[in-house]
């Protein structure tokens, strides 16, 4: 009891409601990029022929941009469930790295927070709250910043997605509002390209991208990914071997 | 069935965020599938990107000099380069899209 009197970051330690809000504060930037993206999956879902519950409910069993975008893409292109299923895994195996580094922060925490804390951790959410858990004094309610940034994101996400899925007929094809998608994607790879090993990867996952268009059930996608993680992979093992043998 | 595949893949992808935070793995992944997994993000959005600006959407073929989405993505690129905002990348991309099909 002294001890905690006398600990610093014990007297510091933030409230539960304090953690909350800075976690939904910090989110905030993100949601200018979010809310589009959610706009174009709604109307996109909707061109690919899929009803609007099932476009408004991916948003919350998938929760996640990319993934959801390649299902409706490949649904409507008639690929067979496998290779949907399939290209959406693969797309989703990055968050194995989130949950890696952050299970150090939330392992000692209830089994319904970790779950509830899980199905929250996308790519904005853990940018934003890995951040709090790394650089700022520890607290025992510094899971809450998570479940401020992840319940941020998650309720921007449902709204801009029934929002599409809504005004999606009225927006004429002119606008071009698909193309939102490519630039999304644009506007999070390119500024973190930094190695040879991760132009090694775009080279490839790009190349193959476009020979790979005639393989049968739109499987250029899944191919071209794997084999751009692998070309990465190999570059990066041959940098650390030089570097270590140099 | 499509209800089938969501539910399935939507089981797989919260199982990628809980993994680590389950009390059965009490690892770190092995170094190199920390490694691999790194290159996951670049690999899938690059594969995603690049048919979408190249191939035209029209008949699927190769468009290159004719192809006002290979501008206004070089653009779009330059903008995430020097913003690093996403708002901005997308509000460049769109407005150079539109300019340029008037255009040309």
């Amino acid at each position: 009891m002294l001890k905690a009197q006398n600990n610093p970051s014990a007297s510091q330690n933030r409230s539960a409601g304090s953690e909350f809000w800075a976690g939904v504060r910090e989110e905030v930037p993100l949601i200018f990029g979010v809310a589009p993206f959610g706009l174009v999956f709604g109307v996109l879902g909707i061109e690919s022929g899929l009803t609007p519950w099932q476009t408004i409910l991916m948003s919350s069993i998938l929760f996640g941009g990319a993934s959801q975008i390649v299902f409706a893409q490949l649904w409507a292109a008639g690929v067979p469930a496998l290779i949907v299923g399939g290209s959406v895994c693969v797309i989703n195996l990055r968050h194995v790295l989130y949950s890696a580094s952050i299970a150090a922060y939330l392992r000692h925490l209830p089994l319904r927070w970790r779950i509830l804390l899980g199905y929250l951790l996308t790519d904005e959410a853990y940018a934003i709250s890995i951040r709090r858990l790394q650089h700022e004094p520890p607290g025992s309610n510094q899971h809450f910043h998570l479940l401020g940034s992840g319940m941020l994101l998650w309720v921007s996400w449902q709204f801009a997605t029934i929002f599409g899925v809504l005004v999606g007929g009225t927006i004429p094809d002119s606008w071009s509002l698909s193309f939102a998608i490519p630039l999304t994607f644009i506007a999070v790879v390119a500024p973190i390209l930094k190695t040879r090993a991760d132009l090694a990867a775009v080279m490839t996952a790009g190349t193959i991208a476009i020979i790979g268009q005639p393989l049968p059930w739109n499987s250029w996608l899944i191919i071209a990914a794997i084999c751009g993680i692998l070309a990465g992979w190999l570059v990066s093992r041959l940098n650390h071997q030089a570097g270590a043998t140099s | 069935m499509i209800w089938f595949i969501m539910i399935a893949t939507g089981l797989f992808t919260f199982a990628t965020r809980f993994i680590m935070l389950s009390n059965g793995i009490s690892n770190r992944p092995p170094p190199w599938l920390v490694d691999a997994l790194g290159f996951v993000p670049i690999a899938v959005l690059t594969a995603i990107i690049v048919p979408a600006i190249l191939l035209d959407p029209a008949d699927q073929t190769i468009a290159l000099w004719d192809n006002p989405r290979l501008f206004a993505a070089a653009l779009a690129i330059i903008a995430a380069l020097v913003t690093r905002q996403m708002i901005t990348t997308i509000g460049v991309g769109l407005v150079a899209l539109w300019i340029l099909q008037w255009a040309m």
